[in-house]
């Protein structure tokens, strides 16, 4: 019998063993082909998809390579079936090509005739394709190219890119590093994607996306597009970008609500491209004002459905999304992977954390028994209206007190969805509270004061869930959440995971009502951490020690 | 018996012969050709014109292989000869031809008469111009010497040569039209007339002419066949390690294993209906295709193969509809060890003559196959599959059928083996390999060991115990309530597990998951949260996560909560808000609740509609029995009883075959003894069927004539003497002496056939 680390199922999922000797050579060995599910603490779980498989050609693996990576490692026969399946998935990829051509432009190719006619018929694909050179080839219109290898994706006959991409407007950046240098997670996720071209790069939050995204500038040495969630995650780019490069102020501009300046480096915010006025959309003109040699897409999860169509228009470019969570709740991963391009470095959260970048964390959720007037309301309640009653409880107001008081002198922040909840809770604990209403200049201004430890509580709505640098954060309370969104939950834990300073451990709370559908949701959000190897601990509101 | 050669006087009859044999053989025949002996034969004659009925001929000639069937033609080409002469005209060695013979005799397709070796009667009618036969037409009466034959062969002009060839080539017959009979091959004006002239062709009458078999010999070189057939083709193979054989099979026996009992055990509570027709739906295949993971041609092998082996059969479901469903040998299956339930499966499989691969295709009408359907299956499957494996478990260990080329070459020697087999062989042989490579029979185109074991009749389990994946007794838990059986679990442990934890992916390992809902199933079977947290604990090597015993605990402690009565269908619970939540539950509207108490509800609503609607609306209610004990409650678990063929032991049918056999030829000696007891001198008077119609097969070869009593249309009878030409479809051609014609006789209306001494 073969003593390897991983079990091979009939289902197409991968088990690696982790406390096996050989455990960490077979996670190199299969991580170009396999994508990782789950995380948890004995044993992870990886999964072979027709996209993986196709990716792992791409990057010039081939079908016998996967196979005998399989058979070496696997601690039982694999099954026959999968092995010939791996085969011919693989055998998919390529058939088609999409190819510069020196007169027509660009044009599909293939070494396969019936597949080129198969394709040419399918309904997807109407529209993209101009006219018929010969047996083997069709001109493709050059706006199509994103849509059609999309299209082609979906049909299962992956076209293999080598149209390349616009070198852009040279621009020099580079990093400058003094006083930190790039980690080697960082660079690894920085050369991958450059060898690759274009794709994601999955970091934990606090794992230093940023200056990823800026190692991949270094290496464009272009102009460059960065479109990120809001302002004042524009400004912390900018903060950052001026910090680690050897760009200036003067190189960087703003493309928000408030400012529209275009420079060679520009940062727009994905609310000011989607604005939409009389049917149409008066900042796209931002996407060509310069010929971009990189565009980056930061919190890629995020990417609202306007900029995957504009997004399809841009696939002559480099581009290079960032995230720490590609979990999207309305299930397009595929759409990300297809436009942006496929993941190329993702690396798991608690390895990370072993190597001490990012701070551990201790996750606990309390839950809170209704009193029996408020189960009463719950019980009679509509069901649209269940949610908030359930999250809203005054018991939770005790609880978060009780924390609070708990760990005296560390930075915490409250989470919470309902701003009627968050008003209440923030006149009750006498601290500060960010809201969608609250001025970008106040957010600042609050932010700035916690950071410095002026002040050392805070409470805040979803506006805080991204991309907000709050490096002092140690304790968070989330009292509820937008129904059961397993990234929101990540990135709010995310907000505490920068490393502390005397490398003490971080305490995220979630506080649910028992029975009620606020603990179903809580469930559902904590899967996503627990699946990383986040386990939480449950305990019951009165065995908080006080 | 090569060095038995006939008797210079051999025998009167098959009948003499067969009385001359001792016991052994004797035995050794009816064994052989067990139609023979049902009913059970009055003595050797009838079981001598028993052997001869066409019916039985043909099953006796289906058993042999290529030289068998040449040997056989070749006799029938010759008619009365030697061994020796016999041994010289087929194509191959004479030991090889020798062994043949024996085997023929020993079959009485053969036997030895005064003048020679003798076919059977009816040998050559029942071999026709089938696989292995020569397409020879009989010798003449006094052929001319072999020499004298190649002087006329050598002395033909090359168009009459040609046209020679071309009638041995087919069937050795033709018709001529106008051509001339001359005496002088000069006079011939076409190549017929001089084959005509030079004897090489000779009239039959009716414009009929045949090329005798001694010309036809002399063109194929002396022999009846100018290819060699004494040795069958070999098979195609290529060298793979017998350990790596192993290995794979083992693993692929332990899936089939898991698989079959996976299905059953899902069908144990979720029958599938049966059709009308007694199948299995298409639907219900798909979704068997994708419980078990597989496609759905090996899902239809799953479930033809529990069937096979008395593990599936119909019974009534809870409404009463017929459905499949485990029977009761499942559970004593399921309680043996992995390898022995192998061995069950395939020795079923072995024995069954049902024909999985047919499965989904369209049946000459366009109908679809339905797994299960009791039309699925064919005569020859059981010998094919046997014989197809046989051949592969022959093949020295290290070597395997080769890839693409080993499955023809197999199907090539299987023709020579069974030459009267029909041509849809190919197919059962693709099957067969199909099949066992999915059973684990086979694997990378070899037999493992266990399998020859169990090919060679020996028990395989020991050995293939060692080979399957150790089963574990552990499992990992995981803090996202997840638990990983790292490899094939204890089947005990398992079906507790499934009922705690819901099964996500399996395989080698086996992944489950805890939710709320799996534990609460616990809990409806009736286990305790201390059961639960003892059975965690003592399951996993690593700590229980903490999670998860807050989980037990928490489904444990809503668990009961509510209490449901049975007499007045009342709900009532010590936790007033409880009931009130669900009184204003907006989904509860229909289930006609009222309060009549703080902590009583009523129902109109029927238990069985009541209970499964409570629980969706996520209470945990308990059903209460009169005496207001908690009733537990556990889908019950269905079994068929298991089909009458399922229960006799192999070992008893075998004993009892052997019994029957030697009973039967005690029958036979005392029927011979009574007919030696006989008074003799009385006219004999072959009037069973069977042997009036062997009379005139016999008087047909011999061409003979022989007087017959015949009933005519007015009922008038007469008696004929007549020279029998043949006798097909119950119709006798006979050219009758009286009115010197040719005349078809009914042979039911023939009420005695006398041979005729000249």
């Amino acid at each position: 019998m073969n003593d390897g680390p991983l079990i091979v199922q009939s289902d197409k999922t991968l088990l690696l063993e982790i406390d096996h000797e050989r455990a960490a050579d077979c996670r190199k060995a299969i991580a170009p082909f396999a994508e990782l599910e789950r995380s948890p603490e004995h044993i992870h779980t990886y999964r072979l998809t027709p996209l993986g498989l196709w990716n792992a050609r791409a990057a010039g693996h081939d079908a016998e390579q996967v196979v005998d990576t399989l058979l070496a490692y696997s601690r039982y026969a694999v099954p026959h079936a999968l092995l010939v399946d791996v085969a011919e998935t693989m055998a998919r990829y390529g058939r088609l090509r999409l190819e510069k051509h020196p007169t027509h432009g660009l044009v599909l190719s293939s070494t396969d005739r019936p597949v080129l006619e198969e394709v040419l018929r399918a309904k997807k694909v109407k529209g993209m394709l101009g006219e018929r050179l010969d047996d083997d080839s069709v001109v493709v219109h050059p706006s199509e190219r994103g849509n059609l290898k999309q299209a082609l994706l979906k049909l299962g006959w992956p076209a293999e890119d080598f149209a390349g991409y616009v070198d852009g407007e040279a621009h020099a950046i580079s990093l400058v590093e003094d006083g930190w240098s790039l980690r080697d997670y960082q660079r690894d996720a920085a050369e991958s994607f450059w060898h690759g071209g274009s794709g994601v790069v999955v970091l934990p939050c606090g794992a230093g996306k940023t200056i990823v995204g800026a190692a991949a500038m270094a290496h464009a040495q272009a102009t460059t597009l960065i479109l990120v969630t809001n302002t004042v995650s524009a400004r912390q780019w900018k903060d950052e970008l001026v910090k680690r490069t050897s760009l200036t102020e003067d190189e960087i501009g703003e493309y928000s609500g408030a400012v529209k300046e275009i420079r060679p480096v520009t940062i727009a915010t994905y609310q000011v491209l989607t604005l939409r006025r009389k049917g149409s959309y008066p900042h796209l003109d931002l996407l060509d004002a310069r010929d971009w040699g990189l565009i980056v897409y930061d919190e890629v999860h995020l990417l609202p459905a306007p900029i995957f169509r504009m997004t399809a228009d841009l696939q002559a470019r480099r581009r290079i999304g960032l995230t720490a969570t590609l979990v999207r709740e309305d299930g397009r991963e595929g759409d990300v992977f297809s436009l942006i391009g496929p993941k190329r470095y993702d690396a798991p959260w608690k390895d990370i954390e072993s190597q001490g970048w990012i701070a551990p964390a201790d996750c606990v959720e309390v839950r809170v028994t209704l009193p029996s007037s408020e189960r009463l309301v719950y019980a009679t309640a509509e069901p649209e209206e269940r949610y908030r009653l359930a999250s809203c409880t005054a018991e939770k107001t005790r609880v978060v007190r009780d924390i609070v008081a708990a760990h005296p002198d560390q930075p915490t922040l409250v989470i919470g969805q309902y701003i009627d909840q968050l008003d209440e809770l923030a006149a009750e604990l006498d601290a500060p509270v960010i809201k969608g209403e609250t001025t970008v200049k106040e957010r600042q201004r609050l932010f700035d004061a916690f950071r410095s430890g002026e002040i050392g509580l805070l409470v805040v709505s979803k506006v805080a869930n991204f991309s907000i640098d709050l490096p002092s954060a140690e304790v968070a309370i989330q009292v509820s959440g937008s129904f059961g969104s397993r990234q929101e939950e990540a990135q709010r834990l995310g907000r505490l995971l920068r490393p502390k300073s005397d490398g003490k451990s971080a305490h995220f709370y979630t506080i649910v009502s028992r029975d009620t559908v606020d603990a179903e949701f809580a469930q559902n959000r904590q899967r996503f951490l627990a699946e990383q190897g986040y386990a939480y601990r449950i305990l019951d509101a009165e065995d908080l020690p006080a | 018996m090569s060095g038995r050669s006939p008797l210079p006087s051999g025998f009167r009859s098959l009948a003499d012969q067969l009385r001359s044999w001792p016991d052994a053989r004797l035995s050794r025949l009816l064994a052989a050709r067990p139609d023979l002996a049902s009913p059970v034969p009055h003595d050797s004659s009838q079981l001598a014109s028993r052997a001869a009925v066409r019916s039985s001929l043909l099953r006796a000639l289906d058993q042999l292989d290529l030289l068998e069937l040449t040997v056989l033609d070749a006799l029938v080409v010759l008619g009365h000869t030697t061994p020796e002469r016999l041994a010289e005209v087929v194509n191959a060695d004479d030991v090889a031809v020798a062994a043949a013979l024996a085997r023929l005799g020993d079959l009485a397709l053969v036997w030895e008469s005064p003048a020679g070796l003798r076919p059977l009667t009816g040998v050559a009618d029942a071999l026709g111009s089938g696989p292995g036969t020569s397409g020879l037409q009989p010798c003449s009466a006094e052929p001319p010497s072999a020499a004298q034959v190649d002087k006329r062969l050598a002395e033909l002009s090359d168009p009459a040569r040609a046209l020679l060839e071309h009638v041995a080539e087919h069937g050795g017959e033709a018709t001529t039209g106008t051509s001339r009979h001359l005496v002088s091959p000069a006079d011939a004006r076409t190549p017929a007339e001089e084959l005509l002239a030079r004897r090489l062709l000779v009239p039959r009458g009716g414009g009929v002419v045949v090329l005798p078999g001694e010309v036809g010999l002399a063109l194929r070189g002396g022999h009846t066949t100018r290819e060699a057939v004494g040795t069958p083709p070999a098979l195609l193979t290529s060298e793979r390690a017998g350990e790596l054989v192993d290995r794979a099979a083992a693993g692929t026996a332990f899936e089939a294993v898991r698989r079959v009992e996976l299905l059953l055990d899902h069908w144990s509570t979720h029958p599938p209906t049966a059709l009308r027709t007694g199948g299995l739906g298409v639907r219900d295949l798909r979704a068997t295709a994708l419980l078990l993971h597989v496609d759905e041609p090996t899902a239809a092998l799953v479930v033809e193969v529990s069937y096979a082996a008395g593990l599936l059969a119909t019974a009534a479901d809870a409404d009463g509809n017929p459905a499949w469903v485990p029977t009761d040998a499942f559970d004593l299956w399921i309680a043996t060890s992995p390898a022995e339930r192998w061995a069950t499966l395939v020795r079923a499989w072995l024995g069954s003559s049902r024909l999985p691969g047919l499965v989904g295709r369209r049946d000459n009408a366009g109908k679809t196959w339905n797994a299960l359907a009791p039309e699925l299956s064919g005569t020859h499957v059981v010998e094919t599959r046997r014989a197809a494996l046989e051949e592969l478990a022959a093949l020295p260990r290290d070597r395997v059928l080769a890839t693409g080329t080993g499955a023809p070459s197999l199907v090539a020697r299987l023709a020579w083996l069974r030459p009267r087999r029909p041509r849809t062989r190919a197919d059962l042989v693709a099957w067969t390999l199909e099949e066992a490579a999915a059973l684990g029979v086979t694997a990378l185109g070899g037999v493992p060991g266990p399998a020859r074991l169990l090919l060679e009749g020996r028990d395989p389990a020991a050995t293939l115990t060692t080979l399957m994946p150790e089963p574990v007794d552990h499992v990992l838990l995981q803090a996202d309530l997840t638990a990983v059986a790292p490899g094939p679990l204890e089947s005990s442990l398992a079906r507790r597990l499934s009922l705690v934890a819901d099964v996500e992916s399996r395989g080698g390992a086996t992944t489950y998951r805890f939710t709320p809902g799996s534990v609460r199933r616990a809990l409806d079977t009736g286990w305790g949260a201390g059961e639960l947290h003892e059975f965690l604990a003592s399951v996993s090597r690593t700590p229980v996560p903490q999670p998860l015993t807050y989980l037990v605990d928490d489904t444990a402690r809503t668990f009961g909560t509510i209490r449901v009565g049975h007499a007045e269908a009342f709900l009532r619970a010590d936790d007033e808000t409880a009931l009130a939540e669900l009184l204003h539950h907006p989904r509860a509207a229909s289930l006609g609740l009222r309060r009549i108490a703080p902590t009583v509800l009523i129902s109109d609503t029927p238990i069985d509609v009541l209970l499964p609607r409570l629980r969706d609306l996520g209470a945990a209610p308990v059903v209460e029995a009169p005496d207001g004990t908690v009733r537990v409650s556990r889908p019950d678990l269905l079994r068929a009883r298991t089909p009458k063929e399922h229960r006799r032991s192999a070992g008893a049918s075998a004993a009892r075959a052997t019994a029957t056999v030697a009973a039967v030829v005690t029958a036979i000696r005392s029927g011979d003894r009574a007919a030696d007891a006989r008074p003799t001198g009385a006219a004999a008077a072959p009037l069973t069927p069977s042997g009036s119609l062997a009379a005139l097969r016999e008087a047909v070869e011999t061409r003979s004539s022989v007087l017959i009593g015949y009933v005519d249309n007015h009922g008038t009878s007469t008696e004929r003497v007549v020279d029998p030409i043949s006798v097909e479809g119950g119709q006798l051609t006979a050219h009758d002496h009286r009115s010197d014609d040719v005349r078809t006789f009914a042979v039911h209306r023939i009420s005695v056939v006398r041979p005729i001494e000249d």
